[in-house]
């Protein structure tokens, strides 16, 4: 397992803040292969969501080149770089992000209503990804009644359930506590060893000690790998 | 996925109530009116539908030019068929003569009706495809026949077999029931021809008729016609133009044209200004269309108003759908789908609402629209509607919606920017403007209604009845019967007119007087009236005096008014003699002479000048109404009592058929009130939809800025400062809209007065008026949201962050 899942090359994110250009990402050069856990790190403001949305094409770079499983994503169109993160790419957030009005079962299930899965289907693997999870029997409930914790399964199991090479996870256990966020980042070294590229913004030393790499950012740019 | 949309949306709707509430009941109200002013537009434009050949069949009509003015009437003079008949013939599938519709007396052993119908040619049912269910179809056939009605036939015979009955008209000629026709339903020509009776017949009844055959001048009848299918109206029009010109080149002078006025612009396009046609109640059919759209988007805009408004609310949803692979069209496919079912929620209940309110509707514009439930068009233009509506209001909180980038809304670096509520501003601008302008225009409506009311009408119409008697039992009863009546204590006084008060059935030319000037193309209207005229109606003089029994002379003498006065030149009327103008007349009638002026008495259209009238001395039997001054000192209902006992008393197998003046004067005004009484609902509704959409904006505002007040109040603000703050964003907008409505109102509404000659004038009062309401419904509106806010404990709203 020693593909190369993506790579950067001197890619930098340039935003305009008034009349000064400034630069969220400068020259960075990343290689990630298939099956590495890479654990970003730095400081408030150094660049990790912008690198992270950059990567999980909801942003995009200004400049440099963005190679995805061999496909130069920088000079693609929107619709196909929709395809292929839709394919390969599952996202987990800090505020986890459920859509308050769909119940557990219904929020995991979204993403594969967006692949065109059938129905049946989807609800085998909706199905599954709950047992996996032991959430079964909270299935029907909505978010709002479920704790962080529970709320963060959820968000990584929506994530899963289209069965991504990759898994962005920016901050996932920021707003839990740390007997939730010990459960969390077990379950992703877990996923990292089946076979799930992973890679999380994190502060926290701790969680970073779950990956496989640490990639240090400040001011925009890689100091340290 | 729809199913996951939909679930989503109505999770959505039951989530927000209040929302969801001011959404749907807007629509539904909105969507309610639409379809209301909708069948009533589909009911006016089917008019006539009846009718299977509504296409080819027409009505001659004949302009002719007086002095320059040139009029356009239905009235054609007898000869006319002949030169139909004979030099045009084949172009017409029917040439049918016609009398006007008249009310006779039926009479069937005891039981007597008064109802109205027509004499017609032959062909009549054949053209008009009447449905007969009882007897044969060419029932005219024989000079002696009656076609009646199925209510008529009902009236007289009960459950009896009706053909071969006899029926006694007008208490003289007795006529055959030859068949028997469904009932023309209403919102038809002819839908109050309850007989008809054979033409043969009808100018065989007096000897004026039979005389009429060879006069071209004498345009007393009407003829309608069916046009052959391989020809078309406009080129047959043009054939038959200088008919009358041909046939009687003595009549040239007037420049007679005629022409076919096809069925289907009988009730729409009824109009003529000096020869031209021009418009009629199509104009109020396009004024309630536009009325109905504007409030369809009034509706509209609470939607996008109150979507977007919300949009901080879905803005997350965006973000995450997008992160989890949604595209932007799958979103707006969503955001459309929420649309479509709240517009088709909001069409269940406007379905609803139409069925509870369409009696009342009914009422209100006097139809008898039923709801199509059977009518597949009815539910595909539903459906088209449902669609456009959904479009219409989705479109651009969908686009709007899922403009949104992922990226800002998840960070929670999403503000909706300082420019975001400007479409919504321009939008409850818009709709503001319209309801204004609605205001507005109700409101010089009515006034032009109320001071066309208040216009004096020159006699006193309080406490005058009016008895038609145009039936051979009353000829030369009128003396004992007015002897009677006074006698009775029931009426003080009594004359008599040869056309009903409120309305002028002749108009005469053909006179000389001295001081003609040369060509003067006289036209005027034309009453007989008889004694204690001035005295009965209330009349004023100005000069001379009244007719009088104590004058011998004055059977030839004939009372004028102002405006004739002044319409002859004459100076110093009193005494001037009228003559008839043809010279070589062996058997000249006498020369009339004016003995009295009287006050203009307004007879035909409150809102048009008076016209120039003479008011002969009637001396020929030429007696319609009796018109009676009631007693005074008696209440109305006594004094009918005693006039109906009068009246049975002489005629104990007539009906007693009465009307007072002063409702008969009132029916001038129905049209007018109608439009008025709809624009009134109407208005009221887009004002009410407005606000449902003001308040519901007025409440995300405050909400939204629930923390902004907490800390207001913390830092000091009283509560009338806040809901100063709270209330002044709406109260500009409604300016806005004040000043963008009263011009635009100001416009249309003086144009919509031109077509009144007696008009009153947009006054600054109508204006002030919408002003002030429009800005006290604001008020009121915002300010229950407001006060909420501002009184709202700070604690609790600072702590929620």
């Amino acid at each position: 397992m020693t593909n190369t899942l993506l790579k950067l090359s001197r890619a930098t994110r340039e935003v305009n803040s008034g009349s000064k250009a400034v630069k969220l990402l400068e020259h960075i050069d990343l290689t990630v292969t298939e099956g590495e856990f890479i654990s970003l790190m730095g400081p408030s403001g150094s660049g990790k969501s912008t690198l992270l949305n950059c990567i999980g094409m909801l942003d995009s770079f200004t400049g440099g080149g963005y190679t995805f499983l061999g496909e130069p994503v920088h000079r693609m169109k929107e619709k196909n770089r929709s395809k292929l993160y839709k394919e390969y790419i599952g996202f987990v957030f800090q505020a986890y992000h459920l859509i308050d009005e769909l119940t557990v079962f219904e929020n995991i299930e979204t993403p594969l209503l967006y692949k065109n899965v059938k129905s049946s289907e989807r609800k085998a693997l909706v199905a599954d990804m709950l047992d996996r999870f032991n959430i079964v029997g909270k299935k029907d409930l909505f978010p709002i009644q479920l704790s962080g914790g529970q709320q963060q399964l959820v968000g990584i199991a929506r994530a899963l359930i289209s069965k991504p090479k990759l898994i962005l996870a920016d901050e996932p256990t920021g707003n839990l506590n740390s007997k939730q966020s010990e459960e969390i980042m077990e379950l992703f070294s877990q996923l990292n060893k089946e076979g799930v590229t992973i890679i999380q913004a994190t502060h926290s030393e701790n969680n970073a000690s779950y990956g496989s790499r640490i990639v240090n950012l400040l001011d925009g740019k890689i100091v340290t790998e | 996925m729809l199913k996951n949309y939909f679930k989503i949306a109505f999770r959505n709707l039951l989530k927000n109530k209040v929302y969801s509430f001011i959404n749907i009941s807007g629509l539904a109200i909105g969507m309610a009116a639409t379809m209301l002013i909708g069948l009533w537009v589909y009911d006016e434009l089917s008019y006539d539908d009846y009718f299977k050949d509504k296409a080819t069949i027409a009505q001659v009509f004949q302009h002719e030019t007086n002095n320059n003015e040139t009029d356009t009437s239905p009235a054609i003079p007898r000869p006319l068929e002949f030169a139909l008949r004979e030099n045009h013939n084949d172009n017409f599938e029917h040439i049918i003569m016609s009398s006007w519709e008249q009310s006779r007396y039926l009479k069937h052993g005891e039981v007597n009706i008064y109802t109205t119908g027509n004499a017609m040619q032959e062909a009549a049912p054949e053209m008009l495809n009447l449905e007969i269910i009882e007897g044969v179809r060419d029932g005219l056939k024989e000079k002696n026949a009656l076609m009646i009605s199925e209510s008529t036939a009902k009236a007289l015979f009960g459950s009896d077999v009706a053909i071969g009955k006899i029926v006694k008209v007008n208490n003289e000629h007795d006529l055959v029931v030859t068949s028997v026709y469904k009932d023309i339903p209403k919102n038809n020509s002819f839908s109050d021809m309850e007989y008809i009776m054979p033409w043969k017949h009808y100018i065989t009844t007096q000897p004026w008729l039979e005389r009429a055959k060879n006069s071209w001048g004498n345009s007393s009848f009407q003829c309608f016609v069916q046009i052959n299918n391989n020809t078309a109206m406009d080129a047959v029009s043009d054939k038959i133009r200088d008919v009358k010109k041909i046939g009687d080149p003595g009549e040239a002078e007037f420049n007679p044209e005629m022409f076919l006025f096809p069925m289907k612009d009988w009730y729409l396009r009824a109009d003529f200004e000096n020869g031209v046609q021009s418009g009629g109640r199509i104009e109020n059919v396009w004024l309630f269309g536009v009325i109905g759209l504007f409030i369809l988007i009034l509706a509209c805009i609470n939607f996008i108003n109150l979507s977007t408004a919300r949009s901080e609310k879905r803005a997350t949803e965006v973000g995450i759908r997008k992160s989890i692979g949604s595209q932007r069209g799958q979103l707006i496919f969503q955001f459309l789908t929420e649309s479509f079912l709240i517009v088709l929620l909001s069409f269940v209940f406007a379905v609803g609402i139409v069925i509870l309110f369409l009696n009342g509707f009914n009422n209100l514009a006097s139809k008898a629209i039923v709801f199509p439930w059977a009518n597949p068009m009815f539910w595909m233009v539903s459906l088209g509607f449902i669609i456009l509506t959904a479009f219409l209001s989705g479109s651009y909180p969908a686009l709007y919606l899922s403009s949104f980038n992922p990226v800002a809304v998840l960070k929670g670096t999403f503000k909706a920017g300082r420019y975001s509520s400007l479409p919504r501003k321009v939008l409850v601008v818009t709709q503001f403007t319209v309801s204004i302008a609605l205001i507005i225009g109700t409101l010089v409506v009515m006034n032009q209604i109320q001071f066309s009311k208040d216009r004096p009408v020159g006699y006193d119409k309080e406490g005058l009845l009016q008895i038609p008697v145009m039936s051979s039992e009353f000829v030369g009863k009128h003396e004992t019967m007015r002897t009677q009546f006074i006698a009775s204590g029931g009426a003080v006084s009594m004359t008599t007119l040869s056309s009903p008060t409120t309305s002028v059935w002749s108009n005469r030319s053909g006179y000389t007087w001295e001081g003609k000037p040369e060509g003067f193309q006289e036209d005027l209207a034309h009453t007989s009236v008889n004694y204690d005229f001035v005295e009965t109606l209330g009349l004023k003089l100005i000069e001379g005096r009244g007719f009088s029994r104590e004058f011998a002379t004055d059977s030839n003498a004939v009372i004028i008014n102002k405006t004739a006065a002044s319409y002859m030149g004459l100076t110093n009327p009193i005494g001037t003699l009228i003559r008839d103008s043809d010279v070589g007349d062996p058997n000249p009638e006498p020369p009339l002479k004016i003995i009295g002026v009287v006050e203009d008495m307004i007879v035909q259209s409150p809102y048009s000048p008076v016209k120039q009238a003479m008011y002969p001395f009637e001396k020929y039997g030429n007696i319609a109404f009796y018109n009676l001054r009631l007693n005074p000192e008696k209440s109305t209902g006594e004094n009918l009592e005693i006039i109906k006992g009068v009246f049975k008393k002489n005629f104990p197998n007539t009906p007693f058929d009465y009307q007072f003046v002063d409702q008969e004067y009132g029916k001038k005004f129905r049209s007018e009130e109608r439009i008025a009484s709809l624009a009134k609902v109407f208005t009221i509704l887009a004002i009410f939809i407005s606000c449902l959409g003001l308040f519901g904006l007025a409440s995300f505002v405050a909400e939204q800025r629930t923390k902004e007040i907490g800390v207001r109040k913390v830092l000091g603000a009283s509560i009338s400062q806040l809901w100063l703050l709270l209330s002044k964003d709406f109260i500009t907008l409604v300016v806005i809209s004040l000043l963008v409505a009263s011009p635009l109102a100001y416009y249309v509404m003086g144009q919509w007065l031109q077509k009144f000659s007696y008009r009153t004038s947009v006054g600054w009062d109508v204006f002030a008026v919408a002003c002030i309401g429009a800005l006290v419904i604001t008020l009121i509106t915002v300010s229950f949201q407001a006060i909420k806010a501002a009184t709202a404990n700070p604690v609790k709203s600072l702590r929620t962050e």
